[in-house]
């Protein structure tokens, strides 16, 4: 049995509109794996498809949301109800309406891999059995993988609203990842992470994420705290990829309107070193975060919002952009049909420099190379307070002298985006909240607590 | 939800290709939020999520398949598709399920349906404007309402039947303060598994004044000082410490696979004698609190630590199952119908100890007393953790003085638990905001005393404190 979903959104999104009274009808369905192994034989499989709709009514500047998985005509029909009876609660706002429908770029962003509905389980358990095997084979530290993930989804999205809109897409995404844990003669242990996210099977490299793991584990086995300092400190890709994620949330329009964005009021100032250029791209060939339009249907666009140290926009969803008198750069995101259109990161991502890493090592006279961290809160968008434990290798005269440990680094975001002074050319995208991309990094006057 | 017939017929077809233990979870959950921002109600949301998965145990080899439909078909389908990793007969056959009643009934004395949303959505404007009319300075307050029926049954091939209807209400309020370009954030709230009766037991209105008062205090704060210094952690929320510092590392798929520090160590001295932990599943309408967990285990009372001594670590059917052991501990917990359950906390706590707070704080010549804190992470393998104060004073010869912002405390779980010196007799459980991430989300509860850590590793921007 075949449901025409992009029919029935439309179907939804017309019965429920009425004079005044704008509706909205989101549906996913998605066919999810996932696939857990340890010590070389599969723990977990799980293997199933999912489906629900959301409706979105607004009703004179008024939103109401509800969705189901349910999908019985009596089900849909008492959501859209409740969506409208929702309406009735909020506080009417004259920049709530859902955006025109404007024309989608025809274009393959590259987010469809044909082939993964078509890989056996068989290929994917090897998959991440490799992965596994790589880590364990890497050292003979190592004693364990822990958390060796493969997890794929074949997604589709349909989404109708009331002004005319229709639009459908497929994404499809398949990641791995694992923890290697390694033991020292003293029998201390450490644990590190390895990753790897693409939007086809194919590109996924089992032995690279795997040898990743093991080899930054391996790399601060032992690690003691250096005395208490300032220092520069250069970030691992994983590192700057949370405090990146914080500053996405400080240029996202609606953190401005809403006064909770430490960037308050700087547009057109230099807030970072001229060595930083962030960008969005909702549009970037095979990015994870890469969709033909927006969560409510527009279409997604680049956005430069720093240009070498000077803020220049922000991202915008159909309402802030309404509010500032602008036109949306199409990043309404959703985590599925549980959740409203909300403003958000796509792919977020700091321009690549020059140097590589080893270039960047040998530039610092004493430092911290930083690999792995642990927040929680640690890094505030609204504050700009930036602080976390660390666990990484110091740096001498140039080069890598032994590992780190117990010790905590802190700095501001100002101070992080004005004391960048070495961008690497690595550039790797790092899937959460979107997708975000960096390089490495080096950070100068950052305070490190220790002994 | 689905008739016992019909689960007996599932669960016979799951079993068919050799599997020796077969399981049908079903969920019901009804959700209604509302948010209010920018003096707003923005949010209105409706939820409806029903489905079933279906779990086979091939030994150590657990799979899964789920359905948002519950009709024969596809529960059917499910069965199939989880059983389709086994290629034998079946040699196991279902035991006559037998429906098990819980002695635990949280009942819901004020149901959500007493109070229309419209009410609900003026409340959320009496917080905002109280929190508005404290002072010039905040110039955002955001409030939210959260109520959520979680209705579940679960079936299994030994015979268990159980189900367990779980409500949940929750009340969240934050601020931003601003002066001169310096912004502050507060966010705090409570709830817990129960009704309406949560709001009658609180008081929203008196908490948003807090929140504010907070907030505009924080703003004269000064950078965390960095380095190594004394840490008094506050009772209730400064439960996060234990739950990071030692809760994960006595989770039991840590243990089995030695992954954790606590591998082997039941029966040994692992914390200061004055230490007594416990996770208490049972607990009259705490948020981590349950009838049955999500393999259909009772929820226990489970003495983690008791004098310094390990006792037992946090079990679930899958890892238990994995060692021979006869039962869980009943901390098996799932987010939804969409994943399989594993070991997780519910409400776990540090017990009541023996010294005054005044007195604990008093003994401090220098360092810092942590009042609240944004959530922690637990590094496993090495027992590290590390949580981020929102709200932290310094201490100076024994008396809170200047607030303190960017406040990290890092340390090492195992060494801490060795170390802390100091046990306070004012046993709190937090008020119950907490959700725990361990690839899922978990509804917890954390709690403590107010208590010393003789020295932890402080995280800021400011010059090294000295002289303590």
């Amino acid at each position: 049995m075949t449901t025409d979903y992009l029919a029935l959104a439309q179907a939804v999104a017309q019965r429920a509109a009425a004079d005044g009274i704008e509706a909205e009808a989101y549906i996913t369905h998605d066919t999810e794996t996932q696939i857990k192994v340890s010590q070389g034989a599969v723990e977990q499989l799980s293997q199933s498809a999912t489906r629900g709709i959301g409706v979105r009514i607004i009703d004179h500047g008024r939103t109401g949301y509800a969705y189901t998985s349910d999908f019985s005509d009596d089900s849909i029909e008492q959501t859209w109800r409740t969506a409208r009876e929702l309406a009735q609660i909020a506080t009417p706002d004259e920049y709530r309406a859902l955006p025109d429908p404007r024309p989608i770029p025809d274009e393959d962003l590259e987010i469809w891999d044909p082939k993964l509905e078509s890989v056996p389980p068989e290929a994917k358990i090897d998959a991440i059995k490799r992965v596994e095997r790589a880590t364990l084979d890497y050292d003979a530290r190592i004693i364990l993988s822990e958390f060796c993930n493969y997890q794929d989804a074949i997604s589709h999205v349909y989404l109708a609203n009331s002004r005319g809109f229709a639009g459908q897409y497929g994404r499809t995404i398949a990641l791995a990842f694992n923890m290697a844990i390694a033991r020292g003669e003293d029998g201390g242990m450490v644990n590190a992470f390895g990753f790897g996210a693409s939007n086809f099977f194919d590109e996924l490299n089992p032995e690279t994420i795997g040898r990743e793991s093991a080899s930054k584990a391996i790399s601060i086995l032992g690690g003691q705290p250096v005395p208490t300092q300032t220092a520069p400190v250069i970030l691992d890709h994983f590192v700057s990829a949370q405090i990146l994620g914080a500053l996405a949330e400080a240029l996202s329009a609606e953190s401005w309107q809403k006064k909770r964005s430490f960037l308050l009021d700087r547009l057109g100032q230099q807030v970072g070193n001229d060595m930083v250029t962030l960008m969005d791209n909702g549009r970037m060939k095979r990015g994870v975060a890469s969709a033909p339009f927006d969560a409510e249907g527009v279409p997604t666009s680049a956005t430069r919002l720093i240009d070498e140290g000077v803020l220049q926009n922000l991202v915008y969803d159909s309402y802030s952009a309404r509010k500032a008198g602008v036109q949306s750069t199409g990043n309404a995101q959703r985590f599925g049909h549980r959740s409203l259109p909300m403003l958000g990161p796509s792919n977020f991502y700091m321009q690549p420099g020059h140097q590589t890493r080893d270039e960047i090592i040998a530039g610092v006279e004493k430092g911290f190379y930083v690999i792995s961290v642990m927040q929680t809160g640690g890094i505030d968008s609204v504050t700009g307070d930036c602080s976390m434990s660390a666990n990484g290798l110091w740096i001498e005269n140039g080069k890598i002298v032994g590992p780190v440990g117990g010790v905590t680094i802190a700095t501001t975001l100002d101070g992080f985006l004005n004391n960048i002074t070495a961008v690497g050319s690595d550039l790797r995208m790092v899937p959460a909240f979107g997708a975000i991309g960096v390089p490495t990094l080096r950070v100068d006057n950052v305070t490190i607590g220790g002994t | 939800m689905i008739a016992k017939e019909l689960a007996q017929k599932v669960l016979a077809e799951a079993l068919r290709t050799g599997a020796d233990l077969a399981e049908i979870y079903v969920e019901d959950v009804v959700s209604l939020q509302l948010g209010l921002e920018d003096s707003k109600i923005e949010q209105a949301v409706r939820g409806a999520d029903r489905g079933a998965g279906v779990r086979v145990f091939f030994g150590n080899l657990v799979t899964y398949a789920y359905t948002d439909t519950l009709d024969e078909t596809s529960l059917m389908n499910a069965a199939r598709a989880a059983a389709a990793a086994g290629s034998g007969s079946s040699q196991t056959r279902v035991i006559d399920l037998t429906e098990r009643k819980s002695p635990l009934k949280y009942p819901v004395e004020i149901a959500f349906e007493t109070m229309s949303i419209q009410e609900k959505a003026n409340l959320l404007g009496k917080m905002d404007e109280t929190a508005r009319a404290y002072h010039p300075a905040i110039v955002q307050v955001n409030a939210s309402y959260l109520e959520l029926r979680r209705h579940m049954w679960l079936f299994n091939s030994a015979g268990v039947q159980v189900e367990d209807d779980r409500s949940y209400t929750e009340m969240r309020g934050g601020v931003i303060a601003r002066r001169n370009g310096t912004l502050q954030s507060v966010r705090e709230g409570f709830g817990g598994r129960m009704g309406l009766e949560l709001l009658s037991r609180n008081d929203a209105l008196g908490k948003m004044h807090e929140i504010a008062e907070t907030a505009v205090k924080m703003l004269d704060a000064r950078p965390c000082p960095a380095g190594e210094m004394p840490v008094v952690m506050c009772n209730g929320w400064g439960g996060v410490l234990f739950h990071e510092a030692c809760g994960h590392q006595m989770e039991a798929d840590f243990i089995t696979k030695g992954s954790s520090a606590y591998t082997g160590k039941v029966g040994q001295q692992i914390a200061n004698p004055i230490i007594t932990a416990i996770d208490d599943g049972t607990i009259a309408g705490r948020r981590g609190s349950l009838a049955f967990d999500d393999d259909g285990t009772p929820a226990q009372r489970t003495v983690l630590i008791e004098k310094g001594i390990l006792k037992e670590y946090m079990w679930d059917l899958v890892e238990a199952r994995r060692v021979g052991r006869e039962s869980s501990t009943g901390n098996g917990r799932r987010e939804s119908y969409r994943h399989m359950p594993m070991p997780r906390m519910t409400n776990t706590f540090i017990d009541r100890g023996e010294h005054d707070p005044q007195e604990i704080i008093e003994s401090v010549k220098r360092g810092v007393y942590i009042q609240s804190m944004a959530g922690g992470q637990a590094d496993i393998a090495k027992g590290d953790y590390v949580f981020n104060a929102t709200v932290a004073y310094l201490i100076e010869d024994g008396k809170l003085t200047t607030p303190l912002r960017g406040a990290t405390i890092f340390g090492n779980g195992p060494k801490t638990l060795m170390q802390i010196d100091m046990v306070g007799n004012d046993l709190a459980l937090d008020p119950g905001m907490g959700t725990c991430g361990k690839g899922q989300a978990a509804r917890v509860s954390v709690g403590q005393p107010t208590l010393r850590i003789p020295a932890a590793t402080v995280g800021g921007t400011d010059e090294p404190v000295s002289g303590m």
